[in-house]
This record gives structure tokens, C-alpha cells and sequence, in this order.
């Protein structure tokens, strides 16, 4: 009984020190990223004034309107790092159109507070009354995601770009990329293996190396800076991986099936139409999916190959290493752009360990 | 005949866009900026002392990067191929980073690394540092700074190598290992005699891609610390292109790629050959 029970100790001590490391992991994995998240969500007080960084950004900003006199003002914002108010913003102003003007500009672009000219009178008034007058106003949540997008030039179009990019590079590496996979599924034919090490081989030669000389051959062909021509060097690296993928969904699905429906008189065209393909659907999508990340988070060739129509990652990129870009609004860039990224990995998260089964030199 | 047609497309698709510019990097490479052939360009790069340096750092990241990765991708499969209670969890946790766009990745460390960053910040909350006890992570030395780029770059893609190896081990056929221990090979044994040369083919395959892109590291060099700071093989070639402002900077940015893309190939063939890739291939 006793030998039991200090089995059973051990086993749970084993288990214990199995979460204890899942969960570090883990949370070296997630802190990174929580903290990106929530400096983006910070005003840029928050994200230069307050100091340490506070762990969550706050929903409220804590200003105090103070009359020193004769109509003139001046603000105090409550700092969390120093746990009191420090005189901050428009050093003075007044209570007349250009005094409020100061301030609602200041509250919109370093406290992301939308307030209107009337609640700004009014609060003056008490102040007046009363010598300073202390309110917590609501910050617009998402202000830095969406300034981002309107003072960041060429944000907007420039998703519109990254999406016709992956769009058109998925079509070129699923068409050329499956037929080659069904072939390498289904077919022992000569120099298939020097194939697969070539598909290897294409790697070595560094991408941006590629985009260079790309520069001149686009150029020529009218497709330099385009969504065309990038997809167009994208589909390279793409139609290796959909090769690779492709083969392991094709060899997943028996051939048994298709040459049942050859039996019951399909055509073999008929057959993969009618019966592989739809079978094969949800690896496709996965797949597509898949393309379409390597896509949309793609900087290296981009950058090189556009030059007044950047895609989004060149944009986030530019506003990340460029002297212009506040700290607070370029990691809501980085979060917008990451976003679609992890989502579709999240929904193809079954197919991921699949893929990369078969991958193999 | 039918398998020549279905791979025809990708063939085809690869002579134009990728031996082409390949061949036109080549080429390139050779001729100066009137399109005279000149050994100039390679010349200008082997007498440059940053070129030394580049080919240093770069073999300096390669190593230590691919050595850790490896290591705590595999590591990690093993965790998570014991299949308790919320791996399958665990395992989406693990492979976000993978999605993450390189941009993002930088953005999260020189928000992270900067010293008014979130991870001084995070140091000061959890008591580990005092508020004038800063540390300037991105203002070290050399040593370093290499080290902070292997440690975000191992952050980055070890999902990418867990996953490839936690497929090849998922693949085994667990009774191997139950005969292992049955036979009266402890937990260990069985690891280093069983599942790692049965898994052998997969490791090859995870350390030869991780290899490949690891001596293309450079874009999260230039986030964090601009051009030229840290020189490494790659990011010269971007330097050239981009920032430079010599009258054939286009030259030698080709001549640099292909001096890159040898190394690359070298190394790679050398890798391979020694793990025996090319023997198991001829004979199966």
C-alpha cells in the first residue's frame, strides 16, 4: 500500500514538473506578444511618460484641469508609474476657441480622448468655480490602430496591394504547385528524386538575392512595382512548399478510389475532378491558406522590389525602422498586420503537423 | 509521359523566375557598371574588412542559433509527444510565432530591447531591477548583440523546427520504443538509441532548412540595430542595393549574393553529405 502511494507521489510530482515547463514555455512565447498587444493599446503618454511601462494599458485618462487664473489653465495628467499628477500638455491656455483647440488636439493625439469643445467649456467653468477640476475621461480603445491607418501614408491602399499579391500568388503555386504534388503522389517516374533536392536547392539562393536581378527582368516586362510582378517572385519559394504539402495531401487519399470510378467508366480527368479533388479540398484550403501567409507576412523581396506602391508589411516595416514612427502606433501596425496571419495558422492548426510530415530531403 | 506534363508548369516556372535572375546575378556579377567583364566587384568585396566580419558573424549565428534550436525544438516535441492532458493546446501556443510577419517579430523586441522597453519595464515589476538599473540590451558589445539575434531568432522559427520534428516522431511506431524499454533499456537509452537514429531522416531535414535560412539571418539585425552595425552576409548584399551609394553598388550587391549563394550551397552539400542524405537516396 505504501509502495502504491509513493508511486502514485511520484507519478504526480513527474506530471507537476511537466506543467511547470509547458507553462514557462508558454508564457516566453505569450509575454512578447501581450506586450506588443498592449502597447498598442496605450496613448502615447502612457507609452513614453509612464515609466515602467505599465503591464495593462488603461481604459481611462485621469486629467485635471487647474485655473491658475484670469481664464488660464493648465493641464496635470495622473502619471500611474509616479501614482500622482504631473503638469503636463499645452503648458497654458485659455478658455477661448484657440485655448480649446490646444487642448482637444493634445487629448486626441497623446491621450487618444476624443472631447468635444462643449465638455471642454464645461469643465473649465468648474474649474473656474472651483480652482481645478479632476475627471477620467474614456479613451477611444482602438484610436491607435485606426491613426495608424489615416497618418501613415499609403497604409490603406497598400493592404489592398498585399491582398491582390496573395491572391494571385496563391492561384500561380496551387495550379503549378498541385499538379507537380499529384505527380510526385502518384507516379514513380525518372528523376523525381533529383527533383525534391532541386526544390531544395531553389532555397539556397537567399531570396533577396533573387529580388535583385529581379529589379531589371521586371522592370522589362512592366511589372515592377506591382502586386504582379512581387507575386510573381513570391510564387517561387510558394510552389516549393505547395510541392512538398500537395504531394502528402494527394498520397493521403488511396488511389483505390479513383480507379473505382475509372472502373464505373470516368475518365481519369474525370475521376480526379469528381473524386480526389473534392477529397483533397480541405488540404487545399489549408494549403492556400498557408501560401497566403507566406504572402502577406513577406518584407525581404518586397522591399527591394516596390517603390511607390509598397505592400503592407513594407509600410509597417518603414514605420518601424523610419525616425517618424511612435512607438505605440507602429506596434498596432505590427498587431494589424500579424493579425490575418494568426488566425488562419489557428484554423489550419490540425493540417500544420500533417504538411510537414511528409517534408523531407 | 503524363508525370512530365504535371511538372512541366513548376520546371518551366523555375527557368524563368528563378534561373534566370540567377543566371543575370551571375553574369552581373562579372561586369562592372557599363557591362564590361571585371573581376572588380568580387576584388572590392574580399578587400573589404566589413566583408570579413559579415562572414564571422553570420557563421558565428548560424552555429549557435542552429545548435540551440535544435535542441529546444526537439526538446519541446518530446514534451508535447507525451500527449498529456492539453498538448494539442500547447502545441498551438507553440507554433505562434511561426505566424507571426518578420515585421511584427521586430517590432515586439525593439519595443522589448530598448531601454524604456517592455522588458526593462517587465524586470522593474517583478523586483528584478531597480528603476536606474536600466539595462541597455541593443548598447552592448558585439558578443551580445550576436546573442540577442540568436535568442529572437530561436524565438521566432522553433516552432517551424518542432513542428517538422514533432511530425517525424508522431510518424514513428511507438512499439519500438515499448521494445526498447521492455528489453531493459532505461528512458534514455531508448531516446538516444531508438527514437534519434529512427528519427534521423527528419532531424536531416529539420537542420538542413533551419541551416539554410539561418545563413540568411539579416532582417532582424537591421530592425534592431540599422545597417552596418552588425554586419552579416546578407544584409551586405541589401546594403549594397539599397543603401549604398557607390556608381556599381547594383554589381556588387549581385557578386555579393552569389558569393552568398555558394556559401550557402557549400555548406549545405557539406551538411548533407556528412549525414549521409545522399547515401540513403542512392541506395533506396
Amino acid at each position: 500500500m505504501n509502495r502504491l502511494k509513493r508511486r502514485h507521489l511520484a507519478r504526480s510530482a513527474r506530471m507537476a514538473t511537466v506543467y511547470i515547463v509547458v507553462i514557462s514555455i508558454a508564457l516566453v512565447i505569450l509575454f512578447p506578444i501581450y506586450f506588443l498587444f498592449s502597447i498598442s493599446l496605450m496613448s502615447g503618454y502612457e507609452a513614453y511618460y509612464e515609466w515602467p511601462l505599465p503591464l495593462m494599458p488603461s481604459l481611462r485618462a485621469n486629467v485635471r484641469f487647474v485655473h491658475e487664473e484670469n481664464q488660464q489653465f493648465h493641464l496635470e495628467i495622473y502619471n500611474r508609474s509616479e501614482g500622482g499628477f504631473t503638469p503636463t500638455g499645452p503648458v497654458r491656455f485659455s478658455s477661448n476657441s484657440e485655448g480649446l483647440e490646444k487642448v482637444t488636439v493634445y487629448m486626441r493625439r497623446h491621450l487618444n480622448v476624443e472631447l468635444e469643445d462643449a465638455e471642454i467649456s464645461r469643465y473649465l467653468a468648474e474649474a473656474t468655480e472651483r480652482g481645478s477640476v479632476q475627471v477620467k475621461l474614456g479613451k477611444s480603445i482602438l484610436a491607435n490602430y485606426i491613426t495608424f491607418f489615416k497618418v501613415t501614408r499609403d497604409a490603406v491602399p497598400s493592404v489592398v496591394r498585399s491582398l491582390l499579391t496573395a491572391g494571385i500568388t496563391i492561384l500561380i503555386s496551387l495550379i503549378i504547385g498541385g499538379m507537380a504534388g499529384y505527380a510526385f503522389a502518384r507516379y514513380v517516374f525518372g528523376g523525381k528524386n533529383a527533383l525534391k533536392i532541386g526544390v531544395l536547392f531553389v532555397r539556397m539562393f537567399p531570396a533577396v538575392a533573387i529580388a535583385i536581378p529581379m529589379v531589371i527582368i521586371l522592370g522589362s516586362i512592366g511589372l515592377y512595382d506591382r502586386p504582379a510582378g512581387l507575386s510573381l517572385i513570391y510564387s517561387v519559394s510558394q510552389i516549393s512548399l505547395t510541392v512538398w504539402i500537395m504531394t502528402s495531401i494527394f498520397s493521403g487519399i488511396s488511389v483505390e478510389m479513383e480507379e473505382a470510378a475509372l472502373i464505373f467508366g470516368t475518365t481519369k480527368a474525370g475521376s480526379f475532378f469528381r473524386i480526389t479533388l473534392p477529397l483533397a479540398l480541405p488540404g487545399i484550403a489549408a494549403c492556400a491558406m498557408y501560401a497566403f501567409i507566406g504572402s502577406w507576412n513577406e518584407v525581404v523581396q518586397a522591399v527591394v522590389l516596390t517603390q511607390f506602391r509598397p505592400t503592407f508589411p513594407v509600410v509597417v516595416y518603414q514605420a518601424l525602422v523610419g525616425a517618424e514612427g511612435q512607438v505605440n502606433l507602429v506596434t498596432a501596425g505590427s498587431i494589424a498586420q500579424a493579425l490575418p496571419a494568426v488566425v488562419f495558422t489557428f484554423i489550419i492548426r490540425k493540417y500544420v503537423l500533417r504538411m510537414w510530415g511528409s517534408v523531407s530531403v | 509521359m503524363v508525370p512530365y506534363v504535371l511538372i512541366a508548369p513548376a520546371i518551366l516556372y523555375y527557368a524563368a523566375f528563378w534561373l534566370f535572375p540567377v543566371v543575370r546575378a551571375v553574369v552581373g556579377g562579372f561586369r562592372t557598371a557599363e557591362g564590361v567583364f571585371s573581376l572588380q566587384n568580387y576584388a572590392e568585396i574580399f578587400q573589404d574588412p566589413v566583408f570579413y566580419e559579415a562572414l564571422l558573424n553570420t557563421a558565428i549565428i548560424v552555429v549557435l542559433s542552429v545548435a540551440l534550436e535544435f535542441v529546444a525544438a526537439f526538446g519541446i516535441a518530446l514534451l508535447i509527444n507525451r500527449k498529456f492532458k492539453g498538448s494539442t493546446y500547447f502545441l498551438f501556443v507553440a507554433i505562434v510565432p511561426m505566424a507571426l510577419p518578420s515585421v511584427a517579430v521586430g517590432a515586439i523586441w525593439t519595443s522589448g530591447f530598448t531601454t524604456y522597453g517592455w522588458l526593462n519595464s517587465f524586470l522593474n515589476h517583478v523586483g528584478l531591477i531597480a528603476a536606474n538599473e536600466k539595462i541597455a540590451f541593443l548598447a552592448g558589445s558585439d558578443a551580445s548583440s550576436l546573442l540577442l539575434i540568436v535568442i529572437i531568432d530561436a524565438w521566432h522559427v522553433i516552432p517551424l523546427m518542432l513542428i517538422i520534428i514533432l511530425a517525424g516522431m508522431q510518424n514513428l511506431d511507438p512499439s519500438f520504443n515499448e521494445a526498447g524499454l521492455i528489453f531493459g533499456g532505461n528512458k534514455w537509452q531508448v531516446l538516444t538509441r531508438i527514437t534519434i537514429p529512427m528519427l534521423k531522416q527528419t532531424i536531416t531535414t529539420a537542420l538542413i532548412l533551419r541551416l539554410i535560412s539561418a545563413l540568411q539571418i539579416w532582417l532582424i539585425i537591421v530592425m534592431l540595430f540599422g545597417f552596418r552595425r552588425l554586419p552579416v552576409l546578407v544584409q551586405e548584399v541589401v546594403y549594397f542595393v539599397e543603401e549604398s551609394h557607390t556608381e556599381h553598388y547594383f554589381q556588387i550587391g549581385l557578386a555579393y549574393s552569389v558569393l552568398v549563394a555558394v556559401f550557402v550551397s557549400i555548406v549545405s552539400i557539406v551538411y548533407l553529405n556528412a549525414s549521409g542524405a545522399f547515401k540513403t537516396r542512392g541506395s533506396a
